[in-house]
């Protein structure tokens, strides 16, 4: 009996020893907030410009990626670090897939960073929980602010703002355009194209097996070989299509659902049409976020829309293999609509520093500091001189990773802070992954046709209202 | 008086070291068991009681979140008849295959090595990897079956794309993934003796009766046994919604465990998720408890009833 009981005190230890050290690995950060949080540092808190021989304010700033691009990020903060004396900025990368959870639970325990970045979705749910920070005053006296659609609003208070733009555009495939010798759609937007004149250019790009066209005798649906147009059913890409119809998803302060409108409806159908009447393209159910893979970069279609960010995730390969691609801007049905986006940078309150942390940030989301990703066509800058200085935006575009200059300024650049950009619905609702996830479950059997977009939402309305209100 | 004593007493020590050893050796998984099993399962039972975010402190909303379930949440039902509906196709179509297989593989073929590693090979692929190449082959557009289907001018099917093909178009994969299924089947069937075999060959019974009477009765322990794993493990299937369909079309394959994933990573309702998972739990339970009930009435034991 001694020998067991003093095993199972051993083993009872050991798994205590082996928790304790796990916690504290966990828990790294709140460690290194005690310390820096001494009585001396507190009082320096505010504009810290006397007492300089005070110890610097430790600042931790989460993000996701690998620890490799962690330790690029470490190395740009390091560059801050060095080029004053109150800041100590440390880079905590967490892998994407398990980003929001950790700090889910960092935020439980109490331990979160001062600062790091936010999926887009999670930003009104965590300042409706008053997890952040009123960052308004970040750009005040500033000579360039962010673009005006990049801020997070809660009740009115700015509470992030984007860590990168993105803005959903129309690509093609030049060669296709070239082969059924049919124009390539406009990269400006006042020549943008009506939903028809899409439909039908789409139609001339659609062949079955025996070279037919959509509305030629004897084409047959069920042998195309190329299709002409494919627009990306992701629910929240969907929000384009429903405002650019006169309706939206909800009303402008994201207070009431406005999906179930007829013009919203109407938008919805029409996308699902292209597959299911127009035959002009590629059935997708919506529910994968790769549809420049399946759709231009496969070959198989003339025209997809998608974010900014595929020129640099997968565009620039496909180019190197060959691709002859171009941008445009996207086509309408009533108003010009495309949607700005970008995951943001927040600091969040349980922060002891949130002006040092203010002031990190600033720093950091100058362009020049994230210039590998934008560089490579991933993110778009923030700040308005960017778009509005030519200078500048030379020296962002030229470089052989984008399409030709004045196709993407005018595509992209133009485009982005033109009235038509419009931010997504996640940058002042809340609860829209939910809403989302619901919307994109109920128009589950449209794209097949097995119902209608009208049948479909009215009949699940009050559902989408409910998970609108997180009360699902 | 001695001698007749000795031995008595000798075993009850050698029972004592005996078990000695045996509650040491127990502990660990003792320990294992209460601390990673029960507690929590105590834990997920009284956060399923909560409205805990995970960001603000949890409330106690009594059994709100079970009401919330059976009431007005969106998914919950198609949940679970996706679930089942996939988990018997699954089942019974892996059953039959991997026997099929088992039985094939147990006969004097050549290169009989080689095959078995063939059907064994699918199960030890990473799934990721497995999916995907699933996903090639049932796209609706230009995926293989369908380039088949359309070269033999017929209609095209939507497969994964299609809510009435999605669960047996998945259920299919789980069918092929059944390579350990076979594994086991085949070591069973090793363990049929022979001399029934030959006995019943010299009564005259084909190769039919003798299977029907012979084969499957004494492998009815492993019948069963392979029963309740792919039982268990389809009802718990999570990895071809989060890999293909992420849950569609519509709600056709939001199978249960994936329905929990959502609520409690992606929308981080971790007092809703645990709810649902407890929900799973007595499913999950049930579909055991009949399996055990009715197993008597067809196991076949060598021993006798072991009651």
């Amino acid at each position: 009996m001694k020998t067991g009981r003093k095993l199972g005190v051993g083993l009872v230890s050991a798994a205590l020893v082996m928790s304790v050290v796990g916690c504290g690995n966990n828990g790294n950060n709140g460690n290194n907030e005690t310390n820096t949080a001494s009585p001396g540092t507190d009082a320096t808190k505010a504009p810290a410009t006397s007492s300089s021989k005070a110890e610097k304010v430790k600042i931790i700033y989460s993000m996701w990626g690998s620890a490799e691009e962690g330790n690029t990020t470490q190395s740009v903060a390091d560059k801050f670090n060095a080029s004053q004396d109150r800041i100590q900025v440390e880079v905590q990368a967490i892998p994407w897939e398990s980003y929001m959870t950790k700090l889910n639970t960092l935020a439980t325990a109490d331990q979160l960073p001062d600062t790091g970045m936010l999926k887009e979705d999670g930003v009104i749910q965590w300042s409706s929980q008053g997890m952040l920070n009123d960052v308004s005053s970040m750009y005040e006296g500033s000579d360039s602010k962010p673009l005006d659609s990049l801020a997070y609003k809660y009740e009115g208070k700015t509470v992030a703002y984007a860590a990168a733009n993105e803005i959903l555009l129309l690509y093609y495939n030049k060669d296709m355009f070239d082969k059924a010798n049919v124009p390539y759609p406009p990269s400006s937007l006042d020549k943008a194209w009506t939903w028809d004149e899409f439909v039908e250019t789409a139609k001339k790009l659609t062949n079955d097996k025996k070279g037919k066209h959509p509305g030629d005798d004897g084409f047959d649906s069920q042998s195309i070989v190329q299709y002409g147009a494919s627009v990306e059913n992701l629910p929240w890409q969907l929000e384009t299509w429903t405002l650019s119809n006169g309706g939206g998803f909800y009303a402008n302060d994201g207070t009431e659902v406005r999906v179930g409108e007829d013009a919203s409806i109407e938008a919805i159908q029409k996308v699902a049409d292209l597959y299911l009447k127009d035959h002009v393209a590629p059935l997708s159910v919506g529910q994968t976020d790769d549809g420049i893979q399946r759709t231009i970069i496969a070959g198989t279609v003339a025209m997809a829309t998608n974010g900014a960010w595929n020129v640099g995730t997968s565009l620039n390969t496909a180019k190197e293999a060959g691709l002859n691609y171009g941008v445009a801007v996207l086509p309408y049905m009533k108003d010009k609509v495309t949607l700005n986006t970008g995951g943001a940078n927040v600091v969040f309150s349980q922060s002891k520093h949130p002006e040092e942390a203010m002031e990190w940030l600033k720093w950091y989301n100058s362009e020049e500091n994230n210039w590998a990703l934008i560089s490579s066509g991933i993110w778009m800058p923030t700040l308005e001189k960017w778009y509005k200085d030519e200078t500048l935006t030379h020296k962002w575009l030229e470089n052989p990773n984008f399409p030709p200059y004045e196709e993407y300024k005018s595509a992209v650049v133009d485009y982005a802070q033109s009235s038509a950009a419009r931010p997504a619905s996640w940058f002042y609702t809340n609860n829209t992954t939910e809403f989302n996830t619901l919307l994109g479950s109920v128009l589950g059997d449209v794209w097949t046709g097995k119902t209608t977009a009208k049948d479909a939402i009215s009949k699940n309305l009050d559902a989408l209202k409910a998970a609108h209100t997180g009360n699902q | 008086m001695e001698t007749i004593n000795r031995p008595q007493k000798r075993r009850s020590r050698i029972f004592s070291a005996e078990a000695r050893v045996a509650y040491i050796c127990l502990i660990p998984a003792f320990l294992g068991l209460v601390f990673l099993t029960y507690l929590p399962l105590v834990g997920v039972l009284g956060i399923s009681l909560t409205n805990w975010t995970g960001l603000k402190n949890p409330e106690f909303i009594g059994f709100d979140n079970y009401v919330k379930l059976f009431t007005t949440d969106p998914y919950i039902k198609d949940s679970i008849i996706a679930t089942i509906y996939f988990a018997i196709l699954s089942v019974i179509g892996s059953m039959i295959y991997s026997l099929f297989i088992a039985l094939l593989l147990n006969r004097k073929i050549p290169a009989r090595g080689f095959f078995r590693a063939v059907f064994y090979v699918p199960y030890v692929l990473p799934a990721a990897a497995i999916y995907v190449g699933w996903s090639w082959l049932y796209e609706g557009n230009f995926g293989f079956f369908n380039y088949l289907l359309s070269e033999l001018g017929l209609k095209k099917i939507l497969f994964i794309a299609d809510s009435s093909y999605v669960v047996p178009s998945l259920s299919l994969i789980s069918v092929w993934l059944a390579g350990n299924l076979i594994v086991i089947f085949l070591a069973g069937l090793q363990n049929v003796p022979v001399v029934y075999h030959e006995a019943a060959e010299m009564d005259g019974a084909n190769g039919w009766q003798r299977f029907r009477h012979i084969t499957i009765p004494c492998m009815t322990p492993i019948i069963f046994y392979n029963l309740l794993m792919s039982l268990i493990a389809n009802l718990q299937v999570v990895t071809p919604a989060l890999s293909l369909t992420n849950g569609g079309p519509g709600n056709s394959s939001r199978f249960m465990t994936y329905l929990m994933y959502d609520q409690a990573f992606v929308n981080y309702k971790l007092g809703y998720a645990c709810a649902t998972t407890f929900i799973i739990f007595a499913i999950l339970a049930a579909f055991t408890a009949i399996l055990f009930k009715t197993s008597n009435k067809w196991i076949y034991n060598e021993g006798g009833d072991d009651k």
